[in-house]
């Protein structure tokens, strides 16, 4: 089972890479689940037709209870994505970071990897490790790579050193390890050589390179992703083969 | 009230099951919370705390190290005491507070060990369970780590006792006493789990034919051994006359055949009457019910209270959830026998009998406590 999660500043674009990876992992026939774990639950809608799926912490607001059943707390979205959303509390109250370990929980309590045998699981993670619960999905037995999202833009590469620094500090604790950079390009002068710049002193490899494209936008504004909406156009290829890269390397590893 | 105690008692929580099925084997116990665990364990949990050396602590958990997340500090301090005691393991757990915050304990388990070279294992007690659920993990995570390499069947019959803490047996001698009833069964005993008995002992577990589960917490570790070398097991204890030969046969059987048995769920009722109830956890209760069913011609069901894998229920039993479930459930019952903290609760016109549990009551009534081991049971029903 090949388990991912991805980090990055906020609004630098996590939630459009984690669906169209997910939509591309899907395109390549392969069982998919994707859980954000942002308090906005907006990672998956553009998977969902942009007829959001419940997020968790609502559904335990709304009902006082815990659900039965994952279907009670989930959607299946383009190409069998099977669409899990955190949530977060009342804003100004509670603990979202919490919320995501009790996400977690539940989702073990209703067995959901041992009855849905998943090939891969994405996690769409805050941009900032502010606290246990947003490194709760680097944890062991959850994903075992991290992918970072940034752009070349200064407070977007600032996010991510701190997140690299984050999962580092973990090496111990047998959490995931960065696997690489995805630079989402918001077409800022000296761009590439600024991530890159930025990859190299701390080798990690640039492993997608996403062009800043309004195809993206056009298909997110009818809530799907360009992966879905036209998998020929260069932006959308660019997935995919990102999803291939990562699968080859699973099947090397597991055999 | 629905999850409300308002009058009677709790269980003893998660973190002094971890505490109490740990105590004896050599390992060093860090319960990662402020301190009013601790005392509540030492003063009301824990008969051996005065008389019995053990590593059982607190790590003085404050508001800033929670806040920041200061979980250096705790390694570090456990890597020093560590240092200094030489336990045999380490075995960290949590509190309300770490839960909140979600402190990764395995996380922290696995730096402990990497700096202190002491086996080392988290668990996950948040204090918002009973008692079985955090001596069940402790248990199993021993005999996952101690009972690893392969040993060899012991030339005669032998069995472990899995299970076994002061909180369901008190320190009366009941667990002397059903080993003294499986020696005399023809059974040499491996090792007690973990009552009277060495890490080292434990270490041999795999040698049994068979393993005698006398708690829920002790099915997790017996699950864990028949998967690592096929052993049986069989759940019961051995109260009143007729009841243990009827659990040494299915030892027997067991060791024979290979299969697991549960006699203290083989119980059945018919018609509607009033019948005596027991109160208490799965295994004891279920083995006394059906001793009463044997020794005094009386169906007999448990009202369970406790987390409790629904094999080691009889059809016939009941889950009570709260004190409120618990008083319906005693005002349809012909006799109630439980802990005397349950008496509050039980209709004046239903006979109570009184049987002290330590885990729900504590040091309270054990001049009270009986050892109902191999012998007459004390009541008329």
């Amino acid at each position: 089972m090949l388990k991912l999660a991805v980090y990055g500043k906020g609004g630098i674009g996590k939630s459009t890479v984690t669906s169209n990876l997910a939509a591309a992992f899907a395109r390549l026939g392969k069982n998919v689940i994707q859980i954000g774990c942002d308090p906005k639950a907006d990672s998956t809608i553009n998977l969902l037709g942009g007829d959001p799926v419940i997020p968790v912490m609502n559904y335990l607001r709304e009902h006082d209870r815990e659900p039965d059943d994952v279907a009670e707390i989930s959607k299946t979205g383009f190409g069998g994505v099977l669409c899990i959303e955190t949530g977060g509390p009342t804003p100004g109250l509670g603990c979202a970071g919490r919320g995501i370990i009790t996400t977690f929980s539940l989702l073990e309590e209703l067995k959901l990897f041992e009855r849905r045998k998943p090939d891969v699981v994405l996690y769409d993670v805050l941009g900032d490790v502010v606290c246990g619960g947003f490194a709760a999905p680097i944890r062991e037995g959850y994903a075992s790579q991290v992918l970072i999202v940034t752009s070349g833009e200064k407070m977007a590469l600032y996010a991510a050193n701190n997140i690299y620094t984050a999962v580092q500090n973990f090496r111990d604790r047998g959490y995931a390890t960065v696997r690489g950079i995805v630079m989402n390009r918001r077409n800022v002068p000296g761009e590439e050589e600024k991530v890159r710049a930025f990859a190299d002193a701390n080798g990690l490899p640039v492993v997608a390179d996403i062009p800043r494209s309004d195809d993206i936008n056009r298909f997110e504004d009818a809530g799907r992703t360009v992966v879905e909406g036209d998998p020929g156009l260069d932006v959308s290829r660019r997935f995919l083969a990102l999803a291939e890269l990562l699968l080859n390397e699973e099947a090397e590893r597991n055999p | 009230m629905k999850q409300t105690a308002r009058i009677i008692s709790i269980h003893a929580a998660d973190t002094s099951g971890v505490c109490s099925m740990l105590y004896e084997l050599g390992g060093m116990v860090v319960v990662h919370d402020a301190s009013g665990c601790n005392s509540t364990y030492s003063t009301h949990d824990e008969p051996r705390w005065y008389r019995q050396d053990s590593m059982i602590y607190i790590s003085a958990l404050t508001e800033t190290d929670a806040i920041l997340g200061n979980d250096e500090k705790l390694i570090s301090d456990v890597v020093s005491a560590a240092n200094d005691l030489s336990p045999r393991f380490i075995a960290v757990c949590g509190a309300p507070v770490p839960l909140l915050a979600g402190t990764d304990f395995d996380a922290i388990a696995a730096e402990i060990e990497a700096r202190s070279g002491v086996p080392t294992f988290g668990l996950h007690t948040s204090g918002m369970n009973s008692y079985l659920v955090g001596a069940s993990e402790a248990l199993e995570a021993v005999v996952n780590r101690f009972c690893a390499a392969p040993v060899p069947l012991t030339a005669e019959p032998s069995a472990n006792i899995l299970g076994a803490t002061p909180l369901d047996f008190s320190v009366l001698g009941a667990v002397d006493s059903v080993r003294e009833w499986l020696e005399a069964a023809g059974f040499r005993v491996v090792s007690c789990m973990a009552m009277d008995g060495t890490l080292d002992d434990i270490g041999q577990a795999g040698s049994a034919h068979v393993n005698l589960v006398v708690s829920s917490c002790g099915l997790a570790a017996a699950e864990l051994l028949r998967a690592r070398f096929g052993t049986p097991w069989v759940a019961g204890v051995p109260v009143g006359e007729k009841f243990p030969a009827i659990l040494a046969d299915a030892l027997r059987e067991a060791a024979k055949s290979g299969a697991n048995a549960l006699p203290c769920a083989a119980r059945s009722i018919s018609g509607s009457a009033p019948i005596p109830a027991v109160v208490g956890e799965a295994v004891f209760s279920g083995s006394l019910a059906k001793a009463i069913e044997l020794d005094a011609g009386r169906p007999c069901r448990v009202l369970c209270p406790l987390e409790a894998d629904d094999r080691l229920l009889a059809p016939c039993d009941v889950r009570i959830a709260d004190e409120d479930a618990a008083a319906d459930a005693f005002a349809q019952s012909s006799g109630v026998i439980a802990d005397p903290m349950y008496a509050p609760v039980c209709p004046a016109e239903t006979p109570f009998l009184r049987l002290p549990h330590e885990a729900f009551s504590g040091r309270c009534y054990r001049k009270e406590s009986l050892n109902l081991i191999n012998r007459p049971l004390p009541w008329r029903l």
